[in-house]
Protein backbone atom coordinates (compact mmCIF):
# COMPACT_ATOMS: atom_id res chain seq x y z
CA UNK A 1 0.00 0.00 0.00
CA UNK A 2 2.79 2.44 -0.63
CA UNK A 3 2.75 4.99 -3.01
CA UNK A 4 5.39 3.68 -6.04
CA UNK A 5 7.35 6.76 -7.14
CA UNK A 6 9.98 7.90 -5.51
CA UNK A 7 11.10 11.53 -4.74
CA UNK A 8 13.59 11.40 -7.64
CA UNK A 9 10.31 9.99 -10.17
CA UNK A 10 8.51 12.90 -9.23
CA UNK A 11 11.49 15.34 -9.46
CA UNK A 12 11.65 14.33 -13.01
CA UNK A 13 8.01 14.03 -13.77
CA UNK A 14 8.12 17.52 -12.35
CA UNK A 15 10.57 18.67 -14.79
CA UNK A 16 9.20 17.47 -17.61
CA UNK A 17 5.95 19.41 -16.98
CA UNK A 18 7.91 22.20 -15.84
CA UNK A 19 9.63 21.97 -19.32
CA UNK A 20 6.47 21.94 -21.25
CA UNK A 21 4.46 24.30 -19.46
CA UNK A 22 7.31 26.86 -19.62
CA UNK A 23 7.55 26.39 -23.57
CA UNK A 24 3.80 26.67 -24.26
CA UNK A 25 4.07 29.95 -21.79
CA UNK A 26 6.83 31.35 -23.88
CA UNK A 27 4.87 30.67 -27.12
CA UNK A 28 1.70 32.02 -26.04
CA UNK A 29 3.52 34.86 -24.59
CA UNK A 30 3.11 37.48 -27.93
CA UNK A 31 -0.75 36.31 -28.27
CA UNK A 32 -3.85 37.75 -26.41
CA UNK A 33 -5.80 35.59 -23.95
CA UNK A 34 -8.55 34.59 -27.12
CA UNK A 35 -7.95 32.07 -29.14
CA UNK A 36 -11.19 32.57 -31.24
CA UNK A 37 -12.97 30.55 -29.34
CA UNK A 38 -10.76 29.63 -26.79
CA UNK A 39 -10.27 31.76 -23.66
CA UNK A 40 -7.45 31.17 -21.16
CA UNK A 41 -5.53 33.19 -18.64
CA UNK A 42 -2.05 33.23 -19.69
CA UNK A 43 -0.64 34.73 -16.25
CA UNK A 44 -2.00 31.51 -14.39
CA UNK A 45 -0.50 29.35 -16.90
CA UNK A 46 2.86 30.96 -16.94
CA UNK A 47 2.33 30.86 -12.92
CA UNK A 48 1.90 27.14 -12.78
CA UNK A 49 4.97 26.82 -14.67
CA UNK A 50 7.12 28.83 -12.57
CA UNK A 51 5.49 26.91 -9.90
CA UNK A 52 6.59 23.79 -11.47
CA UNK A 53 9.96 25.00 -12.40
CA UNK A 54 10.23 26.17 -8.90
CA UNK A 55 9.16 22.87 -7.17
CA UNK A 56 11.80 20.86 -9.30
CA UNK A 57 14.53 23.63 -8.11
CA UNK A 58 13.59 22.30 -4.36
CA UNK A 59 13.61 18.58 -5.78
CA UNK A 60 17.64 19.65 -7.07
CA UNK A 61 18.28 21.13 -3.93
CA UNK A 62 17.06 17.90 -2.12
CA UNK A 63 19.04 15.96 -3.92
CA UNK A 64 22.20 18.02 -3.15
CA UNK A 65 21.57 17.98 0.41
CA UNK A 66 21.05 14.43 0.69
CA UNK A 67 22.18 12.76 -2.07
CA UNK A 68 21.43 9.14 -1.13
CA UNK B 1 -50.49 27.27 -96.47
CA UNK B 2 -47.12 28.59 -94.11
CA UNK B 3 -49.27 31.34 -92.04
CA UNK B 4 -50.81 28.49 -89.76
CA UNK B 5 -46.94 27.27 -89.37
CA UNK B 6 -45.28 29.88 -88.61
CA UNK B 7 -48.07 30.49 -86.32
CA UNK B 8 -47.42 27.15 -84.46
CA UNK B 9 -44.00 27.36 -84.26
CA UNK B 10 -44.14 30.85 -83.05
CA UNK B 11 -46.66 29.24 -80.28
CA UNK B 12 -43.89 27.04 -79.95
CA UNK B 13 -41.46 29.00 -79.22
CA UNK B 14 -43.87 31.03 -77.02
CA UNK B 15 -44.44 28.05 -74.92
CA UNK B 16 -41.01 26.88 -74.78
CA UNK B 17 -39.95 30.68 -73.35
CA UNK B 18 -42.49 30.52 -70.62
CA UNK B 19 -41.45 26.83 -69.43
CA UNK B 20 -37.61 27.84 -69.55
CA UNK B 21 -38.83 31.10 -67.68
CA UNK B 22 -40.34 29.12 -64.96
CA UNK B 23 -37.51 26.97 -64.74
CA UNK B 24 -34.88 29.74 -64.13
CA UNK B 25 -37.51 31.52 -61.33
CA UNK B 26 -37.92 28.10 -60.01
CA UNK B 27 -33.89 27.95 -60.46
CA UNK B 28 -33.66 31.37 -58.90
CA UNK B 29 -35.96 30.88 -55.91
CA UNK B 30 -34.41 27.48 -55.17
CA UNK B 31 -30.75 28.95 -54.99
CA UNK B 32 -32.60 32.31 -53.13
CA UNK B 33 -33.58 29.80 -50.77
CA UNK B 34 -30.66 27.80 -50.43
CA UNK B 35 -28.55 31.38 -49.96
CA UNK B 36 -31.46 32.22 -46.64
CA UNK B 37 -30.76 28.76 -45.09
CA UNK B 38 -26.74 29.69 -45.28
CA UNK B 39 -27.19 32.83 -44.21
CA UNK B 40 -29.58 31.99 -41.56
CA UNK B 41 -26.81 29.22 -40.21
CA UNK B 42 -23.91 31.78 -40.59
CA UNK B 43 -25.93 34.25 -38.55
CA UNK B 44 -25.97 31.43 -35.79
CA UNK B 45 -22.59 30.79 -35.78
CA UNK B 46 -21.92 34.37 -35.47
CA UNK B 47 -24.11 35.29 -32.33
CA UNK B 48 -23.67 31.86 -30.60
CA UNK B 49 -22.90 32.92 -27.49
CA UNK B 50 -19.46 32.80 -26.19
CA UNK B 51 -19.58 30.85 -22.90
CA UNK B 52 -16.67 30.40 -20.38
CA UNK B 53 -15.21 26.53 -21.02
CA UNK B 54 -17.59 24.68 -18.88
CA UNK B 55 -14.80 22.54 -17.20
CA UNK B 56 -15.99 19.51 -17.99
CA UNK B 57 -12.69 18.10 -19.45
CA UNK B 58 -11.03 19.67 -16.81
CA UNK B 59 -13.10 17.40 -14.01
CA UNK B 60 -12.92 14.16 -16.01
CA UNK B 61 -9.22 14.05 -16.16
CA UNK B 62 -8.73 15.15 -12.24
CA UNK B 63 -11.69 12.22 -11.63
CA UNK B 64 -10.06 9.54 -13.65
CA UNK B 65 -6.68 10.41 -12.23
CA UNK B 66 -7.17 10.73 -8.59
CA UNK B 67 -8.83 7.37 -8.85
CA UNK B 68 -6.05 5.96 -11.28
CA UNK B 69 -3.39 7.43 -8.16
CA UNK B 70 -5.67 5.22 -5.66
CA UNK B 71 -5.42 1.99 -8.37
CA UNK B 72 -1.47 2.74 -8.51
CA UNK B 73 -1.03 2.72 -4.61
CA UNK B 74 -2.87 -0.54 -4.10
CA UNK B 75 -1.50 -2.14 -7.08
CA UNK B 76 1.96 -1.18 -6.49
CA UNK B 77 2.43 0.11 -9.93
CA UNK B 78 4.59 3.09 -11.40
CA UNK B 79 3.15 3.23 -14.80
CA UNK B 80 -0.65 3.70 -13.28
CA UNK B 81 1.06 6.15 -10.83
CA UNK B 82 2.78 8.22 -13.42
CA UNK B 83 -0.48 8.39 -15.68
CA UNK B 84 -2.36 9.20 -12.64
CA UNK B 85 -0.25 11.95 -12.02
CA UNK B 86 -0.22 13.03 -15.12
CA UNK B 87 -4.01 13.21 -15.52
CA UNK B 88 -4.69 15.01 -12.12
CA UNK B 89 -2.33 17.62 -13.17
CA UNK B 90 -3.57 18.42 -16.64
CA UNK B 91 -7.21 18.64 -15.30
CA UNK B 92 -6.62 20.28 -12.29
CA UNK B 93 -4.30 22.98 -14.62
CA UNK B 94 -7.40 23.26 -16.71
CA UNK B 95 -9.67 24.43 -14.42
CA UNK B 96 -6.98 26.50 -13.28
CA UNK B 97 -6.37 28.78 -16.33
CA UNK B 98 -9.96 28.99 -17.19
CA UNK B 99 -11.10 32.23 -17.53
CA UNK B 100 -12.74 34.27 -14.32
CA UNK B 101 -15.13 36.04 -16.80
CA UNK B 102 -15.61 36.94 -20.45
CA UNK B 103 -18.24 39.18 -21.80
CA UNK B 104 -19.08 39.73 -25.48
CA UNK B 105 -17.59 43.12 -26.79
CA UNK B 106 -21.25 44.63 -27.62
CA UNK B 107 -22.01 44.14 -24.31
CA UNK B 108 -19.61 46.44 -23.68
CA UNK B 109 -20.60 49.10 -26.21
CA UNK B 110 -24.34 48.69 -25.33
CA UNK B 111 -23.13 49.63 -21.72
CA UNK B 112 -21.53 52.87 -22.73
CA UNK B 113 -24.25 54.39 -24.81
CA UNK B 114 -26.69 55.35 -21.94
CA UNK B 115 -23.45 57.53 -20.13
CA UNK B 116 -22.82 59.18 -23.48
CA UNK B 117 -26.65 59.94 -24.30
CA UNK B 118 -26.65 61.67 -20.80
CA UNK B 119 -23.27 63.58 -21.79
CA UNK B 120 -25.27 64.35 -24.93
CA UNK B 121 -28.32 65.97 -23.30
CA UNK B 122 -26.28 68.10 -20.24
CA UNK B 123 -24.03 69.26 -23.48
CA UNK B 124 -27.12 70.35 -25.19
CA UNK B 125 -29.14 71.40 -22.57
CA UNK B 126 -26.76 73.98 -21.66
CA UNK B 127 -25.25 74.98 -24.87
CA UNK B 128 -21.95 74.40 -24.40
CA UNK B 129 -19.35 74.19 -27.00
CA UNK B 130 -15.80 73.87 -25.64
CA UNK B 131 -13.68 71.00 -26.25
CA UNK B 132 -13.16 69.02 -22.80
CA UNK B 133 -10.08 69.28 -21.31
CA UNK B 134 -8.62 66.42 -18.83
CA UNK B 135 -7.17 68.03 -15.73
CA UNK B 136 -4.57 65.72 -14.11
CA UNK B 137 -4.62 64.30 -10.39
CA UNK B 138 -2.27 64.90 -7.44
CA UNK B 139 -0.21 62.02 -7.59
CA UNK B 140 -1.21 58.84 -4.69
CA UNK B 141 1.22 59.64 -2.19
CA UNK B 142 1.68 63.28 -2.47
CA UNK B 143 0.56 65.19 0.68
CA UNK B 144 -2.61 67.70 0.28
CA UNK B 145 -4.88 69.33 3.29
CA UNK B 146 -7.87 67.57 3.66
CA UNK B 147 -9.67 70.16 1.86
CA UNK B 148 -7.72 69.39 -1.19
CA UNK B 149 -7.79 65.52 -0.50
CA UNK B 150 -10.56 65.84 -3.83
CA UNK B 151 -7.85 66.75 -6.37
CA UNK B 152 -6.46 63.19 -6.43
CA UNK B 153 -8.83 62.75 -8.59
CA UNK B 154 -9.39 62.68 -12.46
CA UNK B 155 -11.88 64.97 -14.00
CA UNK B 156 -12.89 66.20 -17.51
CA UNK B 157 -14.23 69.84 -17.49
CA UNK B 158 -16.54 70.67 -20.65
CA UNK B 159 -16.30 74.51 -20.83
CA UNK B 160 -19.48 76.85 -22.21
CA UNK B 161 -17.10 78.50 -25.03
CA UNK B 162 -14.60 77.28 -27.12
CA UNK B 163 -11.68 78.58 -24.39
CA UNK B 164 -9.27 76.79 -22.99
CA UNK B 165 -9.55 77.49 -19.41
CA UNK B 166 -9.48 75.48 -16.27
CA UNK B 167 -11.34 76.12 -13.11
CA UNK B 168 -10.21 77.32 -9.88
CA UNK B 169 -8.34 75.20 -7.44
CA UNK B 170 -11.17 75.51 -5.14
CA UNK B 171 -13.85 74.87 -7.29
CA UNK B 172 -12.14 71.57 -8.57
CA UNK B 173 -11.59 70.97 -4.63
CA UNK B 174 -14.91 71.14 -3.99
CA UNK B 175 -16.41 68.42 -6.17
CA UNK B 176 -18.69 70.69 -7.98
CA UNK B 177 -20.84 70.01 -11.11
CA UNK B 178 -21.30 72.90 -12.66
CA UNK B 179 -18.63 75.37 -12.46
CA UNK B 180 -19.02 79.22 -12.61
CA UNK B 181 -15.19 80.65 -13.23
CA UNK B 182 -14.99 79.83 -15.71
CA UNK B 183 -18.46 78.38 -16.75
CA UNK B 184 -18.55 74.83 -17.26
CA UNK B 185 -19.32 71.53 -16.20
CA UNK B 186 -16.77 69.19 -14.43
CA UNK B 187 -17.22 65.20 -14.54
CA UNK B 188 -15.68 62.11 -14.32
CA UNK B 189 -14.10 60.81 -17.30
CA UNK B 190 -15.66 58.46 -19.27
CA UNK B 191 -12.47 56.25 -19.52
CA UNK B 192 -11.36 56.80 -15.99
CA UNK B 193 -12.17 52.98 -15.06
CA UNK B 194 -10.32 51.60 -18.35
CA UNK B 195 -7.33 53.62 -17.11
CA UNK B 196 -7.44 52.38 -14.10
CA UNK B 197 -7.79 49.11 -14.75
CA UNK B 198 -4.70 49.32 -17.51
CA UNK B 199 -2.77 51.04 -14.20
CA UNK B 200 -3.59 47.63 -12.22
CA UNK B 201 -2.59 45.42 -15.13
CA UNK B 202 0.71 46.80 -15.96
CA UNK B 203 1.49 47.60 -12.26
CA UNK B 204 2.25 50.95 -13.12
CA UNK B 205 0.93 54.34 -11.67
CA UNK B 206 1.11 56.65 -14.91
CA UNK B 207 1.56 59.65 -12.76
CA UNK B 208 5.00 58.30 -11.70
CA UNK B 209 5.67 57.32 -15.76
CA UNK B 210 7.61 59.35 -18.13
CA UNK B 211 5.14 59.84 -21.81
CA UNK B 212 7.40 57.71 -23.66
CA UNK B 213 7.48 55.13 -21.27
CA UNK B 214 3.37 55.15 -21.65
CA UNK B 215 3.93 55.22 -25.27
CA UNK B 216 5.61 52.05 -24.81
CA UNK B 217 3.26 50.50 -22.44
CA UNK B 218 0.15 51.01 -23.39
CA UNK B 219 -0.71 49.51 -26.89
CA UNK B 220 0.46 46.37 -25.53
CA UNK B 221 -1.81 46.30 -22.86
CA UNK B 222 -5.14 47.73 -24.69
CA UNK B 223 -4.11 44.71 -27.82
CA UNK B 224 -3.92 42.48 -24.51
CA UNK B 225 -7.09 43.11 -22.65
CA UNK B 226 -8.97 42.84 -26.89
CA UNK B 227 -9.96 46.41 -26.86
CA UNK B 228 -8.97 46.78 -29.94
CA UNK B 229 -7.29 45.72 -32.54
CA UNK B 230 -3.97 47.64 -32.63
CA UNK B 231 -3.06 50.96 -31.56
CA UNK B 232 -0.18 53.29 -33.29
CA UNK B 233 0.91 56.56 -30.66
CA UNK B 234 3.12 59.34 -32.46
CA UNK B 235 4.28 62.36 -30.60
CA UNK B 236 4.36 64.87 -32.38
CA UNK B 237 4.93 68.80 -32.68
CA UNK B 238 2.36 70.73 -34.08
CA UNK B 239 0.81 73.61 -34.96
CA UNK B 240 -1.98 75.17 -32.41
CA UNK B 241 -5.56 73.95 -33.47
CA UNK B 242 -6.65 75.16 -29.75
CA UNK B 243 -8.17 78.57 -29.75
CA UNK B 244 -6.85 80.49 -26.40
CA UNK B 245 -7.62 84.01 -27.03
CA UNK B 246 -8.90 85.68 -24.21
CA UNK B 247 -7.74 83.19 -21.33
CA UNK B 248 -6.01 84.76 -18.48
CA UNK B 249 -3.49 81.26 -19.16
CA UNK B 250 -2.54 81.92 -22.54
CA UNK B 251 1.00 82.79 -22.00
CA UNK B 252 1.32 79.38 -20.29
CA UNK B 253 0.31 76.89 -22.83
CA UNK B 254 2.83 74.98 -24.84
CA UNK B 255 1.22 72.91 -27.08
CA UNK B 256 2.03 69.09 -28.20
CA UNK B 257 0.01 66.90 -30.35
CA UNK B 258 0.12 63.08 -29.81
CA UNK B 259 -1.20 61.41 -32.92
CA UNK B 260 -3.22 58.29 -31.67
CA UNK B 261 -4.21 55.37 -34.20
CA UNK B 262 -7.31 52.76 -33.01
CA UNK B 263 -7.77 50.30 -35.13
CA UNK B 264 -11.14 48.33 -35.01
CA UNK B 265 -11.75 49.55 -31.63
CA UNK B 266 -14.32 47.60 -29.59
CA UNK B 267 -16.28 51.13 -29.09
CA UNK B 268 -16.24 51.94 -32.56
CA UNK B 269 -20.27 51.60 -32.51
CA UNK B 270 -20.39 54.66 -30.87
CA UNK B 271 -19.50 56.51 -33.82
CA UNK B 272 -22.02 55.37 -35.93
CA UNK B 273 -23.96 58.29 -37.34
CA UNK B 274 -27.18 56.67 -37.20
CA UNK B 275 -26.87 56.87 -33.13
CA UNK B 276 -26.67 60.91 -33.12
CA UNK B 277 -24.13 60.83 -30.46
CA UNK B 278 -21.81 63.88 -30.18
CA UNK B 279 -20.22 63.44 -27.07
CA UNK B 280 -17.90 60.30 -28.73
CA UNK B 281 -16.26 62.49 -31.02
CA UNK B 282 -16.00 64.85 -27.78
CA UNK B 283 -14.22 62.98 -25.64
CA UNK B 284 -13.60 60.45 -27.82
CA UNK B 285 -15.42 56.35 -27.03
CA UNK B 286 -14.36 55.49 -23.33
CA UNK B 287 -10.73 53.77 -24.76
CA UNK B 288 -9.75 56.95 -26.51
CA UNK B 289 -10.80 58.65 -23.21
CA UNK B 290 -8.53 56.36 -21.17
CA UNK B 291 -5.86 57.17 -23.42
CA UNK B 292 -6.25 60.75 -22.91
CA UNK B 293 -6.43 60.63 -19.07
CA UNK B 294 -3.43 58.14 -19.40
CA UNK B 295 -1.17 60.81 -21.40
CA UNK B 296 -2.48 63.80 -18.77
CA UNK B 297 -1.20 61.94 -15.91
CA UNK B 298 2.15 61.23 -17.19
CA UNK B 299 2.84 64.22 -18.76
CA UNK B 300 1.30 66.12 -15.34
CA UNK B 301 -0.31 68.20 -18.12
CA UNK B 302 -4.08 69.41 -19.37
CA UNK B 303 -4.98 66.94 -22.43
CA UNK B 304 -7.44 67.58 -24.81
CA UNK B 305 -8.96 66.60 -28.18
CA UNK B 306 -7.43 68.78 -30.75
CA UNK B 307 -8.86 66.27 -34.12
CA UNK B 308 -10.51 63.45 -34.33
CA UNK B 309 -11.34 61.60 -37.62
CA UNK B 310 -13.13 58.37 -38.10
CA UNK B 311 -13.09 56.07 -40.98
CA UNK B 312 -16.79 56.03 -42.43
CA UNK B 313 -16.50 52.04 -41.95
CA UNK B 314 -15.76 52.98 -38.16
CA UNK B 315 -12.58 50.89 -38.44
CA UNK B 316 -10.15 53.39 -37.84
CA UNK B 317 -10.19 56.10 -35.47
CA UNK B 318 -7.57 58.84 -35.63
CA UNK B 319 -7.33 61.31 -32.55
CA UNK B 320 -4.89 64.23 -32.08
CA UNK B 321 -4.50 64.90 -28.09
CA UNK B 322 -2.94 67.95 -27.70
CA UNK B 323 -0.81 68.38 -24.19
CA UNK B 324 -0.46 72.06 -22.84
CA UNK B 325 1.12 73.17 -19.50
CA UNK B 326 -0.79 75.19 -17.34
Amino acid sequence: MNFPLTIWDVSLWIAVMAIILLITSELLAPYSNYFGDFVMEKKRLRLAALVLGAAFMVTVLLRVVMPF
Amino acid sequence: MTLPRTNEKSNNKGKNDEKSEEATVEYLLKAIEDLQKQNEILKREVLKPKRTPSGKIGFTFLTIGALMLLWSVLKTSTVLAFIGLGLTFWGALFLFVRPVKFVRGTILDSTAISSYTTIDRIIQDLNYEGRPIYIPPYPKEAYLPEYLKNLKEMIVVIPAEDILTVPTVDEMAKKQFLLKNPKGICIAPPGFGLMSLFENELGLDFSSCSLEQLCNNLPAIITELALAEQIEIFMEKGPVHAKVEGSIYKDLYQPDLIHVIIRDSIYKDLFNPERGLKSPHLFGCPLASAIACALSKAAGKLVTTAKNVVSSDLKTIEIWYQTLKA
